[in-house]
């Protein structure tokens, strides 16, 4: 090889390199964060995986953030705590992302925020419903759902204006079960209902007929059950079985899954549930959305890729508005921003805990979901009262 | 909070606790009889019964079998099952310490639910098929409980007429009491223990095909019937199989009675305090271990 020929590569090689400098100066903006791909959160977290993937894909088409493109780097935490707490401390302090977003259910996002809050990164926790998580002094955390507490709400409300006057209230012993059951009781009192019964149960259960019986004896006009998917199957066969029949009854997780309905065909029937989200909500841009996220995946979304893409989105916003990546402003942004996206609306206090997004509760009337509640959402009338077993 | 305790209430809360006693019987003698001719803990018995559980639902959903014509065909699958599972692993730990053939069912156990994880998912699923209840005077019976009871009581009581009856039956318990003194008499222990772990996974099977039309079924639905039958026969008497079933009917009742008069929370608590107080007084359980 020539002299001026070595040159020429030598010059190019540079000239590729200095290239590259100068877009990596323009580089993607890198967002980490951790989510549980495998193990007993698997459903959910890859529901709130493809949300993330489908943020970052709208972000781009529409040019980025601050000019720059956007990126997730995603680890799988197996759906444990301690993991997710080993990801998020590579995520800062090996890959060096810009920014973090949040993983997956309550523990694993109680986990990480010690790592977080340790390195100043804001983290929009799009799915973590526990209150207490928010209440700790912690300066950088987001809420994007609502809260455990306010599960019930719309049930105790109806039946407060209905002119209800007792409420049994039972609840799976578990964190957020009880949590729940507490905001239930509360509002109930706050509402001057009586409450004749409050008992938890044990996870697993599947044999309610001594609590049932208890219930028929003390005759609520409405059973609020904080419940998860199986036990609030169980629950409602046993209610039919033991003809315990309240004027409404109404669960916290798991009856607005479909399988709720499968499972239990027409005994669903007048039950009331909450949701975080519908697809027929009228939010703005969500039946759009909603589309274009059935295209993309070939599957329908639930309400945790919708709060995945919407917890995207908020953060994108407060960056926007902040004009930076820098933890501080973005967090003064954060604090101040006030939207309303295809979730619902966002509005956090001091704490970034989450004020204003809406549980909507519904009823399922002829194998359909219709929401009855708040009032400026619903798309139906409540059937009141529930009519007696026989009758559905 | 007061609600009086009426008699019609404590007579409801009897009747669910026999109904479901017979069930926890029924599942927890395939244990005993395990335990009492082999002399190992089978933890993966919990697991069978999910998969026998399964079976009758993919049956029920594919074919649209009668559930209940399903049950003699899960039996027969995990009969099968089971005795596959003790010629190729179990039979290695019949005579080494009890912690081996611990962590081998436990394994067993592991693999199984991981297994139907993987194969099944974790949704769940039920056999929709028979709800509400018969209504006799102030009392409810729910529909596929009463049928569970019916069932769980012929096949334990079938079960006890084979062992009592039959040569084969003769050949388990006397495998039970003294396996030299079986094998100098002519008996092929061996096999013994395959039939013995093939009707206890039967017996387990029967109870998952029953349970999958009373409540949704998972992979991991089995674990707590391992626990509910380690304490019913730890009640009831290791390795005795008449105690196996005085222990469930006992274990049914306490758990209704202590949700009733106390917190369905502190249910279970009363049913391992009442373990641990048998124990102390009778630590061979209520009717004595291993005498058949």
């Amino acid at each position: 090889m020539k002299r001026p020929a070595i040159l020429a590569v030598v010059l190019t090689v540079l000239g590729v390199f200095c290239a590259s400098l100068a877009a990596d100066a323009q580089g993607p903006i890198r967002i980490g964060a951790s989510l549980s791909l495998t193990g007993t959160y698997a459903k959910p977290g890859k529901y709130q995986h493809e949300g993330y993937q489908f943020c970052q894909k709208e972000l781009n088409a529409k040019g980025g953030l601050l000019g720059r493109k956007v990126e997730f780097v995603i680890y799988d935490d197996q759906s444990m705590p301690p993991t997710g707490v080993r990801l998020y401390e590579k995520l800062i302090t090996e890959d060096k992302v810009d920014v973090v977003m949040g993983p997956y259910s309550s523990p694993i996002t109680e986990a990480v925020a010690n790592v977080t809050e340790k390195y100043k990164k804001v983290m929009v926790s799009p799915l973590a419903a526990t209150t207490s998580i928010f209440k700790k002094g912690r300066k950088y955390m987001f809420m994007v759902i609502s809260p455990a507490e306010v599960y019930l709400e719309g049930l105790v409300d109806t039946a407060a204006r209905r002119g209800l006057k007792t409420v049994a209230i039972v609840n799976e012993d578990t964190l957020f079960s009880k949590a729940a059951a507490a905001g239930a009781a509360d509002l109930a009192k706050k509402k001057g209902m009586q409450i004749v019964l409050t008992e938890a149960y044990p996870k697993g259960n599947t044999d309610f007929s001594a609590l049932l019986t208890k219930i028929k004896a003390a005759n609520p006009d409405v059973i609020a059950a904080a419940t998860y998917f199986d036990d609030a199957v169980a629950l409602t066969r046993q209610m039919r079985e033991l003809n315990v029949n309240p004027k409404m009854y109404g669960v916290t997780v798991g009856g607005d899954l479909p399988e709720f309905y499968d499972l239990l065909k027409g005994n669903a029937e007048y039950i009331y549930g909450a949701t975080q989200w519908e697809a027929d909500l009228k939010y703005p841009g969500n039946k759009e959305w909603f589309e274009a996220y059935k295209a993309e995946f070939k599957r329908e979304p639930v309400y945790h890729s919708a709060a995945g893409y919407a917890g995207c989105l908020i953060y994108a916003e407060g960056v926007k508005r902040a004009g930076s990546l820098d933890s501080d402003k973005v967090r003064d942004a954060l604090l101040k921003l006030e939207i309303r996206t295809m979730f619902g609306d966002y509005k956090v206090d001091q704490d970034g805990f989450q004020t204003a997004h809406k549980m909507v509760t519904f009823q399922w009337q002829k194998e359909k979901k219709v929401i009855v509640w708040p009032d400026d959402l619903a798309q139906g009338k409540v059937l009141f009262p529930t009519p007696p077993w026989s009758g559905r | 909070m007061n609600i009086v305790i009426t008699p019609a209430m404590i007579g409801q809360v009897i009747i669910s606790g026999i109904l479901s006693g017979v069930l926890y019987s029924m599942v927890a003698l395939g244990l005993a009889l395990i335990f009492g001719v082999m002399r190992i803990i089978n933890v993966a018995h919990g697991p069978l019964l999910m998969l026998g559980a399964y079976t009758t639902f993919f049956l029920y959903s594919a074919f649209g079998l009668n559930p209940y014509l399903t049950v003699p065909i899960s039996m027969a699958v995990l009969f099968v099952a089971g005795v596959v599972l003790e010629r190729t692993l179990v039979f290695r730990v019949v005579d080494a310490p009890e912690l081996s053939s611990l962590l081998l069912t436990f394994g067993i156990s592991i693999a199984l639910v991981n297994g139907a994880q993987l194969a099944f998912t974790s949704d769940l699923r039920a056999v929709e098929y028979i709800t509400g209840s018969w209504v006799l005077g102030p009392f409810a019976f729910s529909k596929s409980r009463v049928i569970a009871f019916v069932f769980a009581g012929f096949l334990t009581g079938g079960a006890f007429l084979f062992l009592r009856s039959t040569r084969l039956g003769k050949a388990i318990r006397a495998t039970s009491q003294s396996r030299e003194v079986a094998m100098v008499c002519g008996i092929d222990v061996g096999k013994i223990h395959r039939l013995t772990f093939g009707l206890a996974s039967a017996l387990a099977a029967a109870g998952g095909a029953l349970i999958s039309v009373i409540v949704a079924i998972q992979p991991e639905m089995g674990q707590i019937w391992t626990f509910k039958s380690f304490l019913v026969i730890v009640l009831g008497g290791a390795g005795n199989y008449p105690g196996a079933l005085l222990g469930g009917m006992l274990l049914g009742l306490i758990e209704q009675l202590a949700s009733l008069f106390l917190t369905t929370q502190l249910s279970e608590v009363v049913a391992y305090v009442l373990l641990v107080l048998v124990l102390l007084v009778r630590p061979t359980g209520l009717l004595g271990g291993r005498q058949t």
